[in-house]
């Protein structure tokens, strides 16, 4: 038998964007094992939800994280409607709406550039960056924020987007496709891309269920599951349909998230061409009693946001399952039998978010 | 079996050798920033009623409000720039501007000081009460109070303060359609 | 709470026959939530069945001394969650594997989310 070794691997490490700790069994070369570890940055945010009253944990919720911020403060308004009872305006459930695909775009964006990064493509890297960052300008244009929007209220939305906004958004959106065309055949078409994602860190089907794997790292395996085709906000007007692929490898999760995007650009177009016009919020009257999951779809796949009131202003829980928790699971089966060279991208691969997992 | 390609950025690399580059020269060229830009909080202290809904509302308690000095202060380096105090101000006195908050070697308040020449103008002080006489049960001050603090009722011909919620900012005196209400303390 | 997303209320001696029926058809572990109420805690486990997005969560009202096993042997993916609920509001799990022994989040305080402020 080869001989065993322990390497540990992170909190601080060039690939990671994030602290994530783990503790590596290695026989010669080959990982046998892996033992996650995280803390580094644990906040106590759900905490906070008992001392800041319900409107204004909005805020809060939506600084979990920078990536997934959009979606964090829209399912923390949506969770909180559903137990008040609130019907929101349609033109604010498709501001949500597009706000949310275009964060997907940025959240994807960043994804791949890092991915790129990691396999030392530094041109390919660069270049997803600089078109993430028309995203990023469109958000600055239409929220006044480049990454946190504060955009999502309890009853609606705050800021509206005129005609003219909405226009600068399809542009942007119809330059970003063109654009993006030839990046998207570098990834899935170039030898080095291929020869480091293709066949490593397989995930089966019944092993991706089997540990509690969501969004892109479940589609690659295979299963057709994307909250959005529950129906919430716009969606249930839209044409959203689930993106699989069969492999499971790095390569089957990079192509997922590339058609993902071509998906989000529709998404917008065909959400931009039928937003209503009407009010964008409705007056919030009482206090939330009750409970309820709400499930959204995030870029790194479905988040939960359970809410508890108890007819105070203040609510009595707030919790926040994000997608990274759920996998972390699978990114350490996946480990299991890797080469230690493929390790960072590997880990990579399930686009680990840490701060939202840590709150 | 998808293609395979190699040198696929080679053409890239080439043409970018001989472009501008698609960084801009900051601080050399100044950024132009969009009118919706979350960039600090700035006030118009004359029009401030130092009702400290702004201090409550604040998620990261940025703020401070004295009533009695009539002073405004906020800590720019807690500031979240989520612009709730805007949204929840009654007077509409505090605003977005574009352009971040410079840097500084350490935290630092900035205050405010309301200018002493308003007191000529009735200050508001104490809480709304009702004159039934005038009254005619439009509900017009339960809407507008920012705290929801008035409940009124045409058919019952009720008229209720909620004392603890008030936080005396006198927009249901100056909205009142018949002169009903007056701040008294 | 609509029909794709139900609570059920369900007593300790339900849980596990329940649990191993859950993974025995399949479904997907969703999440794991703990609350403090008065006289101890209200444990949620979702679940939810891929293909018809139902989810399905099962209620469980546990004493404050009381200790449940963990589901880590069924669902070995639920330690993190576990060892989550175990660390910051100090629901007695037995048996999680791997346990962090209160240092997932490497937090001095002990049980800090328990008591209600």
């Amino acid at each position: 038998m080869a001989k065993r070794s322990i390497v540990p691997f992170g909190p601080q490490h060039p690939v990671l964007p994030e602290p994530v700790h783990l503790d590596l069994v290695l026989e010669d070369e080959t990982v046998v094992g892996a033992i996650p570890s995280i803390g580094y940055i644990h906040r106590g945010l759900e905490k906070l939800v008992e001392k800041r009253d319900f409107k204004q944990y909005v805020y809060i919720a939506e600084r979990v994280c920078g990536i997934c911020s959009c979606g964090h403060g829209m399912g923390y308004c949506e969770s909180v409607e559903k137990v008040m009872g609130i019907e929101v305006p349609r033109r604010a459930e498709y501001l949500r709406t597009i706000w949310m695909e275009m964060s997907r775009v940025h959240s994807h964006l960043l994804w791949l550039g890092l991915l790129a990064d990691a396999m030392g493509f530094e041109s390919l890297f660069m270049e997803s960056w600089r078109l993430r960052e028309k995203i990023l300008d469109m958000f600055d244009k239409t929220a006044g924020g480049r990454i946190i929007l504060s955009v999502n209220c309890v009853g609606g939305v705050l800021k509206d987007m005129d005609g003219g906004m909405l226009q600068g958004v399809l542009h942007a959106v119809e330059d970003l496709e063109k654009e993006m065309k030839p990046v998207i055949d570098t990834f899935l078409e170039d030898y080095t891309v291929q020869s480091r994602l293709k066949g490593t860190g397989i995930l089966s089907r019944e092993n991706a269920i089997a540990m509690g794997a969501v969004g892109p790292t479940l589609r690659a395996s295979g299963e057709a599951y994307d909250i959005r085709m529950l129906g919430y906000a716009a969606y249930k007007d839209l044409s959203v349909e689930p993106i699989t692929e069969k492999d499971g490898d790095c390569y089957a999760r990079c192509e997922v998230r590339l058609r993902e995007l071509l998906q989000s650009f529709a998404l917008i177009c065909e959400a931009i061409q039928k937003i209503p016009e009407g009010p964008i919020a409705v007056p919030v009257k009482g206090n939330p009693k009750g409970e309820y999951f709400m499930r959204i779809e995030q870029p790194r796949g479905e988040a939960i946001y359970y809410v508890k009131g108890n007819g105070t202003k203040y609510l009595d829980r707030f919790r926040l399952r994000t997608p990274t928790t759920s996998n972390i699971p699978p990114m350490v089966e996946m480990l299991k039998g890797c080469q230690l060279a493929d390790v960072p991208l590997l880990i990579l691969t399930i686009d680990p978010c840490v701060s939202c997992t840590e709150r | 079996m998808k293609k395979t390609r190699m040198f696929t950025f080679a053409g890239r690399v080439l043409s970018n050798l001989f472009q501008k580059p698609a960084t801009t020269n900051y601080p050399f060229q100044p950024v132009e920033y969009p009118d919706r830009m979350r960039g600090h909080v700035v006030i118009k202290i004359e029009d401030c009623i130092s009702c400290g809904l702004c201090v409550r509302q604040c998620p990261s308690q940025a703020i401070q409000v004295d009533k009695k000095a009539g002073t405004w202060k906020i800590n720019r380096f807690d500031c979240v720039q989520c612009g709730n105090c805007v949204n929840v101000c009654p007077k509409k006195c505090l605003a977005m501007e574009k352009g971040y908050t410079e840097p500084d070697g350490q935290k630092t308040c900035e205050a405010f000081t309301r200018p002493k020449q308003q007191e000529t103008k009735p200050t508001i002080t104490g809480k709304p009460t009702m004159n039934p006489e005038k009254c005619v049960y439009c509900t017009l001050c339960a809407k507008k109070c920012p705290q929801n603090a008035l409940k009124v009722d045409r058919k019952e011909k009720i008229w209720e303060l909620n004392p603890e919620a008030c936080i005396q900012c006198g927009i249901c005196m100056s909205v009142c359609p018949k002169h009903a209400i007056e701040m008294k303390q | 709470m609509d029909d794709k997303n139900e609570i059920r209320k369900i007593t300790m001696a339900e849980l596990f026959p329940l649990i191993i029926e859950m993974k025995a058809k399949h479904w997907r572990l969703v999440q794991i939530c703990a609350v403090s109420i008065e006289q101890g805690y209200e444990m949620s486990y979702s679940f939810c069945k891929n293909e018809e997005y139902r989810m399905v969560t099962l209620r469980l009202e546990v004493g404050e001394e009381e200790t449940i096993a963990s589901i880590t042997p069924i669902y070995p993916c639920a330690f993190l969650q576990e060892n989550e609920a175990a660390e910051l509001f100090g629901v007695k799990i037995e048996n999680i594997s791997p346990n962090y022994q209160d240092k997932l989040y490497r937090i001095d305080e002990v049980a800090p989310f328990k008591k209600k402020e």
